[in-house]
């Protein structure tokens, strides 16, 4: 008979009513478990760089175990070797010795403390790892397509050998720690991953070879964990379904099932179905790849094994997995970027509040920041890895209310009024608009999955009702009303200004804003040139490329999209090669005639670009009413875009951050 | 104030090829400061050799996220030998590629090689310049030959040391 670890009754609960499929049992080896929820194995580099567990890696952990309700939880994956050439991150966790065995404790008792089942995951980052050490290993050495990464050293058998043990070790000392689940990680270019492919596996001896050759080693370490775990600790490995590798020869998809195949012979108890590496040219997990895109990869998943399948990839919502659990083709619902986003994403799914989630936006802000050794934080959620410090958790009361006047009803204003009110203080938000949102109201309409974004304001509309927000909004704030009102304190979140182009006075009539373009208000010519290259003006570009319009972008950057993270940039810039739209940085508009405009370099080589429209999409920050409310003596902020144009993720930090400290 | 296209191309056109120019002087310059360091115990051949390997190393570092197996052999011999030329066009060369008879057999052939007049502005034997191109190229194609699981040589067909008629370089699969 299966073991239970926790007993959880979810009959009464509005999400198991609703999404019966995600809060029923499954039986995983001899472990029963409550629901199909998992929070997937994630780096966040909040550990020390020694390997050791830290209070703010707890923390985290501890918040996304509430979150998952009874299900899995697993802490990120460990490396295990001392000479660190598996760490991948600079704040991974270690588990070489048995002194990391008290730390990992930690995390395994915060986790059983929320009555989740503990995941604990083996993670040698092969190829893509020695973050701290000059070489990484790997079955061949083969040269690295990312310069970001270390060189290659060709393992040897007596390498390899030790690496199963270092797998085998390892697993014994999570066992001791308490977990309750073992994970092996055979993802994205890492070690296990590295075996399995035909691109990185070119070993001649037994190692090597057809795909049960490239297995060989997989199956040793799945074999010993299994050994060292015993039998009441079910074993799982996660394995690429699809490389994405095709380009440079990587396995085809019959091999990736065989290897499924091979890993449920030599004894796992589930397999999570995971697709592409960091090295693939494909996209996988970025806003512009559409929700439940590779859900189809867990039901071929399914055709092949018997063992239970665990997805995640694009799966932001509960319908979907809930939907294709029922059907029998997904066994767990993985999470990952979403509880980033919002720890508590399932159980407020559980507890009927859907509407109160704080929904991932897939920036990959988060990769970013991982593969840049920075410790992890999130586009859309201040708290995250601010878990163990309360002033973020649980923000004091308000000493004494003030009534607070909030100006602007974007992303800035909106996360600062419920944060704000929340505390005790009276809200009041104004926005010369009839809707809230600001300009995410036009931002949504860029092309490749912006919609998303909008997301962002229903959570805050929700959570500013819930903190008795009150709204005016169809009212512009002016000077005669900030001395009718005279509030304690003002927010300035009235988002940028777009400053006008000086040379265009003569022929201002081709000039057009951005916003007025986004929201269709503005006529557009079939060739148009945007002013700036940031984010705005490239989504705008885009949304206008979608049109068939002829879009040249000019900015002052010296690259386009700058101020975009890395791990979604790319995208961005493929797009924009595909659309035909050319960028010309480091430039200025210095001249508008009939024809069109005239550019100039840093340099000041010149040349002119037809066209028949120009929209401004370079912002400045907004100092209107500052004085103002400064001349009468009132407290004030300014967040958002009106303190420095930056981007949704800086808005939503500044207001929450001004929202705890009003 | 209408653009004057004269103006601003030439004035593009000579900041261009003065880029250039400073490329092959800096090598050489930096050349001169690795045989004084070196000594009278080793050969200059040696020392610029070893110098086009490490370009050649650098260089294929960007040439890897760029490969792309999709087009099979044939396509692929054609890409990495335009890549190659590309090389040279960016130092101020004309190289261009044909293919060849042979399956994956590619031609590079250069009519205009600007190394050698920088090599004789500062003495430099000419033989040493078809050599290093020849090392520089064989050091990017180990890498690439490496990551993508194919034996690549490049051997020198016609060597105009003078920057006269015609460089010829064969591309092919090992």
């Amino acid at each position: 008979m299966a073991k239970t670890l926790f007993e959880w009754d979810y009959s009464g609960f509005p999400g198991a009513e609703k999404y019966p499929h995600l809060f029923k049992p499954i039986q995983l080896g001899n472990l029963m478990v409550p629901n199909r929820v998992k929070y997937a194995a994630t780096e966040e580099n909040l550990n020390a760089h020694d390997g050791f567990v830290t209070d703010a890696g707890v923390a985290y952990m501890r918040e996304r175990a509430k979150g998952v309700v009874g299900g899995l939880c697993f802490m990120q994956g460990v490396y295990m070797d001392e000479k660190r050439q598996g760490q991948g991150y600079v704040g991974q966790a270690a588990a070489w010795d048995d002194k990391f065995i008290p730390g990992l404790k930690r995390i395994a008792d915060a986790l059983h403390e929320e009555r989740a089942v503990a995941g604990f995951q083996l993670m040698d980052c092969g190829r893509v790892g020695a973050v701290e050490v000059d070489y990484c290993h790997g079955p061949s050495a083969v040269p690295q397509r990312l310069r970001i990464f270390k060189p290659v050293q060709e393992m040897t058998r007596d390498d390899i050998k030790a690496v199963v043990q270092q797998h085998v070790d390892a697993a014994r000392r999570g066992v001791e720690a308490g977990f309750d689940v073992m994970e092996i990680s055979g993802i994205v270019g890492y070690l296990i991953s590295n075996f399995i492919s035909s691109y990185t596996n070119r070993r001649t001896d037994e190692y090597g070879g057809d795909i049960r050759g490239r297995m060989r080693a997989v199956v040793e370490i799945i074999e010993g964990v299994k050994a060292a775990c015993g039998p009441d600790i079910p074993v799982g490995i996660r394995l690429c379904s699809e490389e994405l590798l095709d380009d440079v020869r990587g396995n085809t998809i019959e091999e990736s099932m065989e290897s499924y195949k091979i890993s449920e012979e030599a004894g796992v108890d589930y397999i999570s179905c995971t697709l592409g590496w960091q090295e693939s040219i494909y996209p996988v997990i970025s806003r512009d790849i559409p929700m439940g895109n590779w859900i189809h990869l867990a039901k071929r998943a399914k055709e092949h094994v018997k063992v239970p399948i665990q997805m995640a990839y694009r799966l932001f919502k509960p319908g979907l997995p809930n939907e294709k659990i029922g059907a029998g083709e997904l066994d767990f619902w993985e999470i990952c970027r979403s509880m980033i986003a919002d720890p508590l994403m399932p159980k407020k799914v559980l507890e009927g509040k859907e509407e109160e989630v704080r929904h991932c936006v897939a920036c990959n802000l988060c990769l970013a920041r991982l593969f840049r050794d920075a410790p992890m934080t999130c586009y859309i959620n201040p708290v995250c890895a601010h878990e163990s410090d309360p002033e973020f958790t649980d923000p004091p009361a308000a000493e004494e209310e003030k009534e607070v006047m909030i100006v602007g009803a974007g992303p800035a204003g909106l996360e600062c009024a419920y944060m704000a009110a929340s505390r005790g203080h009276e809200v009041h938000v104004y926005d010369k608009r009839d809707v809230i949102g600001g300009t995410l109201n036009e931002a949504k309409n860029a092309p490749y999955g912006d919609d998303e974004l909008w997301t962002c304001i229903e959570y805050q509309k929700v959570m500013c009702e819930k903190a008795g927000v009150e709204f005016h909004l169809g009212t512009e704030v002016t000077e005669a009303l900030i001395e009718e009102e005279v509030p304690d304190t003002v927010v300035l979140a009235t988002g940028p200004v777009y400053p006008e182009i000086e040379s265009a006075a003569k022929n201002s009539d081709k000039v057009v804003n951005l916003l007025d373009v986004m929201s269709g208000k503005a006529e557009v010519g079939e060739k148009v040139v945007i002013w700036g290259n940031r984010k705005p003006g490239i989504g705008c570009a885009l949304h206008l490329a979608k049109q068939g319009k002829k879009v040249t972008i000019v900015g002052k950057e010296r690259t386009a999209g700058f101020d975009i993270n890395p791990s979604f940039k790319w995208r961005y810039m493929i797009y924009m090669r595909q659309s035909g739209i050319v960028a010309y940085n480091d430039c200025d508009i210095v001249e508008v005639t009939e024809e069109g405009v005239t550019v100039q370099t840093y340099d000041g080589v010149r040349w002119q670009v037809a066209c028949d429209t120009i929209v401004v999409s370079e912002r400045a920050t907004n100092d209107n009413l500052k004085k103002v409310v400064q001349s009468e003596g009132i407290e004030l902020f300014v967040v958002g875009d009106a303190l420095i144009p930056r981007n949704l993720s800086s808005a939503v930090h500044d207001g929450y951050r001004i929202g705890m400290r009003v | 104030m209408p653009v004057n296209v004269e103006k601003e191309l030439s004035q593009s056109w000579k900041r261009l090829h003065g880029a250039q120019a400073e490329i092959g002087k800096t090598f050489y310059r930096w050349r001169q400061v690795a045989l004084e360091f070196a000594g009278d115990e080793v050969a200059p051949l040696d020392v610029s050799l070893r110098a086009a390997e490490i370009f050649g190393k650098d260089i294929s570092k960007s040439f890897l996220p760029r490969l792309n197996w999709l087009k099979g052999e044939e396509g692929f011999m054609l890409i990495l030998g335009k890549a190659l030329a590309g090389i040279w066009n960016t130092d101020g060369a004309i190289a261009k590629v044909e293919k060849g008879d042979n399956p994956g057999e590619i031609f590079i052939k250069c009519s205009r090689d600007p190394w050698p007049t920088w090599a004789k502005e500062f003495g430099v034997p000419m033989e040493e310049v078809a050599l290093c191109r020849e090392r520089m190229y064989q050091s990017i194609l180990e890498d690439v030959g490496a990551f993508m699981n194919i034996p690549l040589k490049v051997e020198m067909q016609k060597a105009i040391s003078r920057g006269q008629g015609e460089t010829v370089m064969r591309l092919y699969k090992a």
